[in-house]
């Protein structure tokens, strides 16, 4: 009670002091707003239900003083917002009824009033604080402007002119009113109604209305969840939501009865708890999601074309570490838990003469001395069969993971492809070329001014490159130049490709010299020239040839695959020769390593006749397992030499990325302030993202990881730790074209290692598989010892070509089959595409012709009805409404009206009301005048006009 | 010793940078070298051999043959930083639409804009042109008078920008400019708007025209145009006078007042 008491007190000194600033702000329109709905409610009520109970009687009432209320206060603020052409208008007529009208409604509102304060106190309890403040300010303010219009009736005729316009409005308004009044099919109607039934206690109901409010707040739901496809404005959509939200909260629990009323309460609220567990576990999903959020932010700095190189990083971090886990698990973690010690056998030892510099600094990215024999390369593993206490069959282990690797990647690859295929594929891009520029442009998902402005400039100009582009297509002169051109472009970028391919090939040649000669005579750059050089050329290659193809003058979308497609032959090019280069050199260690063996058995020889002829019955001569001489072990510098590879393209990688674009950007933003021109629009600017070629580099890295994997298992943990890195540094879509790129990469870099794993044998005394013939006996072996005797039998026998060549045919037939379908079903999907268009068109056309005939309807129903217009008018507001309906432009409003002619109009939405409404007043100046005993309506709608009507006629 | 191999994979690099870059490089030896060697052997100063030139070969009282005169001879002898053909054709436009009254140009050079502004004006218009070097200022005078504009129509006020900005209302008794047109120190393209602002000279639908916003460009000014939010603005994407590879733009603003 003090609060109310207090509340009428801040009111009154409200109206006393600035009756005039009556708010306008948005928060007190959407109050407005409910209070409107519930005033029509009331009505409705009223007319409905007369007599239908006490409470209810009660609460219409209430509902129709309300909304007198509403219309003054509303009538109040437009006094001060209509300008002066609306008293023009209603100066003629409503003078004379005016004070009359008012002073009725005057008392009739005092009585209201107290009726509803004697209500009020009743329910003072049960209702909760906010409500009871709310209303109770709307009563104040009533009960002030009441008051304020009195006196200003007596002083000033010109505001009574005014209101005079005002009333003639809102009179029109009612009329509106009263004739929707009487449809009941409109949604928005059970809606008014349920809030009216607000104002009732859920306890004093009886089983029908107990019944409805529930329909209500069935209904309620339903509208919430339909809100999103509502063709309403954002503002409306905004307030309804809110509103239904609350009647929701509010009466949802209060439905059922007693013990099922408690029992409802704790089923909602548990529903409740369990949407909110869910949303948060969805967002914990989301964060356990690597990377996730800064992948967002990226996005919003630069766009998601960036971003979906960091998702396909991601992914292939996601791979690697799949294969990492594979190799480290599997391979290293058991040999360096169970099997024998560093320093036991020769392979496990750092020969005698590479001690001295085994652990020198180099070591860090020479990966030979103590690097070299360490569980990293495949040198270091034992062919013993099966170590430690759980028999851990080491070989079998190693040639399993080895292939596992390679299947895993594939069949990811190729999962991801099918995966992307679904998605892609819709559309031609080739027609409406301008449209889709036009409407599919902007990246939505850019938060940054700064890059929203970049986006801004660089669609500029690819609209501008797009219309000129058409321009040159029309002209279409000089093809012999452009062809010329390009076959000069061409031209060139093959004289790069084959440079940078012979300019490898030497190095490496160079290399195996030096290595011949022994890499201590040489300096690090010499040693390292390999791996530099194809680094840099794999830098730069790119930049000449994106400098050539600005000679081809091709569509930027084209030129981008054949830079692609130029720089993917690069990538291959070198990766190849390096290969066809490591193919020599292993050639020559095997050579080496016959040699070698022949020297050990000489050795092993001279050792036996020392021990035989010194003393035949001493113990055996021990020798330190370094002393031991040994062979080259080609597989260990295969290995050795992938790792530096990716080791120097990292280091390239950095380096570039902190001289050209770090140190650029450094350059450009402090240099900008004293330079003679701008650097940051001029020429260094800064180094934008170049997505394509980042990725081809990701792809590439991969293929050598892929490659190499074999023969150092260390591989994908440190492209683990690559990627980490670079993942991290470079905070400055898995398309399937890269996804291609990549199976290719993926097939041609398995190639070579599975030419060596199956042609070549493997070295005599090092790695897992040393002493069999070929590398893949392990398998043959295992089933041989390890397996019964029927399984080893069943497995030759399935593997005779007369069972496997069947099987292959049957794959063949399989594959067509399959692939003869899916070309069958993107037919049927074409044709269901165009069946889609033309049924479109169609409809299009039906629609057309329905709208001219509904058109033509309304006309002639139009002037049918205008002579009854007048006939009609003190009762009923059809013409009014009609013309209203006349000047409404949407179509099917109009022609779901023109149905309904006779029939009252149906209920509109206040904030649907369509724009382009003209000035009815205009259109029928004599129509609102002179009606007595109005009921004010509609206030919302009547303001939208009111504001319509000054800028008309200022036209 | 860095092995010759790793010397020769940087070749790529080396091209790619000369192909890139070579408008900037025929510019530096247009705009620097050539000038130096001229300015040794005639003994002249560039402005005063374009004078020489345009004397010998242009039709006097006649503006657009001195303006061709000029084009010629920075497109094919030497270089000097005018507004060009193409640009000004832009320029002449904004002219024809506006039709101002009264024009400010601040840094005349050798007298080619100020030229090329003057035929453009209507009636009773008034140019005044502001450029701060002596000889410049006289070369550009004596090519005003060839192109037949005499006192009443361009006013030379020999001074700093900074200086007569201050002083227009005051000393030649201007109200308000129509057309600004801002070809001077490009550093002084920031302070000399705010100063045209602090005077109150520019009114509503002022239009002020920055050229070389690019190149050599005024980030300070873009940003702040951006940013001040008193004007309507828009860059003319170009490229440089006389030279095709390099982008350049003419900012176009139009003055609001403070809302």
């Amino acid at each position: 009670m003090a609060m109310l008491i207090a509340t009428w007190k801040h009111c009154v000194y409200v109206f006393a002091t600035g009756l005039e600033d009556e708010v306008d702000t948005f928060q007190e329109e959407h109050e407005r707003e409910r209070h409107r709905g519930k005033r029509r409610d009331g009505e409705r009520a009223k007319k409905k239900k007369r007599g239908n109970g006490e409470g209810r009687k009660r609460a219409s009432r209430a509902g129709r003083e309300e909304e007198k209320l509403q219309a003054r206060r509303e009538k109040k603020g437009r006094r001060k917002k209509s300008s002066s052409d609306q008293q023009a208008e209603g100066r003629e007529g409503d003078e004379a009824d005016q004070p009359t009208t008012k002073s009725s409604k005057a008392a009739k509102t005092r009585k209201n009033v107290k009726n509803e304060k004697t209500r009020k106190v009743e329910k003072e309890e049960k209702e909760d604080e906010a409500d009871d403040e709310e209303r109770n300010r709307k009563r104040k303010k009533k009960h002030g402007s009441n008051k304020k219009e009195e006196n200003v009736e007596d002083g000033n005729t010109h505001t009574v002119k005014e209101k005079a316009g005002e009333v003639k409005k809102k009179k029109h308004k009612k009329v509106v009113e009263t004739s929707s009044e009487k449809e009941t099919s409109e949604e928005e109607d059970n809606e008014e109604e349920d809030s009216e039934e607000k104002e009732v206690r859920p306890e004093t109901l009886t089983p029908e209305e107990l019944e409805t409010l529930k329909e209500a707040v069935d209904e309620r739901k339903k509208l919430i969840q339909g809100l999103r496809g509502k063709p309403w404005a954002m503002k409306k959509k905004l307030v309804t939501l809110r509103e239904s939200q609350e009647f929701v909260e509010k009466y949802e629990g209060a439905l059922g009865k007693g013990k099922g009323r408690k029992l409802y309460a704790y089923k909602i609220m548990m529903t409740k708890k369990w949407m909110k567990f869910k949303r948060d576990f969805e967002n914990f999903k989301t964060a356990c999601i690597p990377w996730e959020m800064k992948i967002k932010e990226i996005e919003s700095h630069f766009g998601s074309s960036v971003a979906s190189y960091f998702i396909f990083l991601r992914w292939m971090y996601g791979i690697n570490m799949i294969l990492f886990c594979l190799t480290f698990g599997l391979v290293m973690v058991p040999e360096a838990l169970m099997g024998r010690p560093y320093g036991t056998i020769p392979r496990k030892t750092v020969p005698r003469a590479e001690a001295p510099s085994a652990m020198d600094f180099a070591v860090l990215w020479d990966f030979g001395g103590y690097a070299q024999y360490s569980v990293l390369f495949y040198g270091y593993y034992n062919n013993q069969r099966a170590i430690g206490w759980l028999k851990f069959r080491m070989p079998l282990s190693y040639f399993l993971v080895g292939v596992g690797t390679v299947a895993y990647s594939y069949m990811v690859v190729i999962r991801t492809m099918a995966r992307n295929a679904n998605e892609s594929g819709v559309g031609d891009d080739n027609s409406f070329n301008f449209s889709w520029k036009m409407f599919t442009s902007w990246d939505y998902l850019i938060g940054n001014p700064e890059t929203a402005d970049n986006k801004f400039a660089s669609i500029t100009t690819i609209f501008k490159e797009a219309i000129l582009e058409e321009q040159e297509s029309r002209k279409d002169d000089n093809i012999h130049l452009t062809r010329f051109l390009r076959v000069l472009a061409n031209f060139l970028v093959l004289c790069c490709l084959a440079g940078s391919g012979y300019l490898i090939y030497f190095v490496v040649r160079r290399s195996q010299k030096f290595a011949l000669d022994g890499l201590e005579n040489h300096t690090w750059w010499e040693r390292n020239e390999v791996n530099m050089v194809m680094s840099l050329l794999g830098m730069f290659c790119p930049m000449l040839f994106d400098v050539i193809s600005a000679l081809e003058n091709y569509h930027p979308r084209v030129a981008l695959q054949w830079q692609l497609g130029r720089i993917f032959a690069l990538f291959l090019g070198n990766l190849y020769t390096f290969i066809i280069a490591l193919m020599d050199e292993i050639n020559l260690k095997r050579e080496e390593e016959n040699i070698v063996k022949f020297n050990i058995t000489t050795w092993e020889a001279s050792l036996y006749n020392i021990s035989a002829s010194e003393n035949s019955t001493s113990p055996p001569v021990t020798i330190q397992p370094a002393d031991v001489p040994r062979g080259p072990c080609w597989e260990t510098m295969v290995g050795q030499e992938f790792v530096r590879l990716i080791i120097s393209d990292t280091m390239t990688t950095y380096i570039t990325l902190l001289i050209g674009d770090f140190l650029r950007a450094v350059l450009v933003r402090f240099l900008n302030y004293c330079w003679c021109w701008d650097l940051e629009a001029g020429f260094p600017s800064y180094s934008e993202f170049d997505v394509s070629g980042n990725v081809l580099g990701l792809i590439f890295n991969q293929g050598m990881i892929w490659m190499g994997a074999f023969y150092a298992p260390c591989l994908p943990a440190l492209n683990l730790l690559r990627l980490h890195v670079s993942m991290v540094f470079k905070a400055s879509g898995s398309n399937n074209f890269y996804m291609a790129m990549l199976l290719v990469i993926l097939f041609l870099s398995t190639l070579p290692a599975i030419y060596t794993i199956v042609t070549i044998p493997p070295s005599f005394d090092c790695g897992p598989f040393s002493g069999k013939k070929r590398m893949f006996d392990v398998i043959q072996e295992t089933l041989e010892s390890d397996f019964p005797a029927w399984f080893s039998k069943v497995f030759s026998s399935a593997s005779n070509p007369g069972l496997v060549l069947p099987f292959i045919l049957l794959m063949v037939l399989a594959i067509y089959y399959l692939q003869s379908t899916s070309k069958s079903y993107k037919e049927a999907n074409v044709d269901l595409k165009k069946k889609l268009q033309t049924q479109n068109e169609e409809n299009k056309k039906k629609n057309k012709l329905a709208a001219l005939k509904a058109q033509m309807d309304l006309e002639e129903a139009r002037k049918a009805a205008s002579p009854s217009a007048e006939h009609q008018k003190n009762n009923n507001a059809s013409p009014d409404q009609e013309a209203d309906e006349e000047e409404d432009r949407d179509r099917s409003q109009r022609m779901y009206r023109s149905k309904n002619r006779r029939s009252p109009p149906p209920h509109r939405h206040d904030g649907q009301l369509p724009a382009t409404r003209a000035p009815v007043p205009r259109n029928y100046p004599h129509g609102n005048q002179g009606f007595a005993g109005y009921l004010p309506s509609f206030p919302r709608e009547n303001e939208a006009r009111m504001h319509r009507v000054p800028s008309l006629q200022r036209h | 010793m860095v092995s010759p191999a790793i010397a020769l994979a940087f070749i790529p690099l080396l091209l790619t940078v000369l192909i890139r870059c070579r408008f900037y490089f025929v510019l530096f030896y247009r705009a620097v070298l050539v000038r130096i060697w001229r300015d040794c052997v005639t003994g002249l100063s560039r402005e005063e051999r374009a004078y020489q030139y345009v004397l010998t070969h242009a039709t006097p009282g006649d503006p657009d043959s001195i303006l061709d005169a000029f084009d010629v001879w920075c497109s094919k002898m030497e270089f000097i930083s005018t507004i060009g053909p193409k640009k000004g054709k832009v320029l002449d436009r904004m002219l024809m639409e506006q039709s101002p009254l009264t024009v400010l140009e601040l840094g005349s050079h050798c007298g080619y804009t100020t030229v090329r502004i003057a035929r453009s004006l209507p009636l009773g218009a008034r140019l005044y042109s502001v450029e701060m070097d002596q000889r410049n200022a006289a070369i550009a005078e004596k090519i005003i008078r060839l192109a037949g504009f005499d006192d009443d129509t361009v006013e030379l006020i020999v001074n700093p920008s900074d200086e007569v900005i201050p002083r227009l209302r005051s000393e030649y008794g201007l109200e308000r400019l129509d057309f600004v047109f801002m070809d001077h120190w490009k550093k002084c393209y920031l302070p000399d708007l705010q100063m045209l602002e602090g005077t109150g000279l520019l009114g509503k639908g002022s239009m002020i025209v920055a050229d070389n916003v690019l190149f050599p460009g005024a980030p300070k000014f873009l940003r702040y145009i951006r940013k001040s939010g008193l004007y309507e603005w828009k860059v003319h994407r170009a490229t440089l006078e006389y030279s095709r590879g390099i982008r350049d733009g003419m900012a176009e603003l139009v003055f609001q007042g403070i809302k």
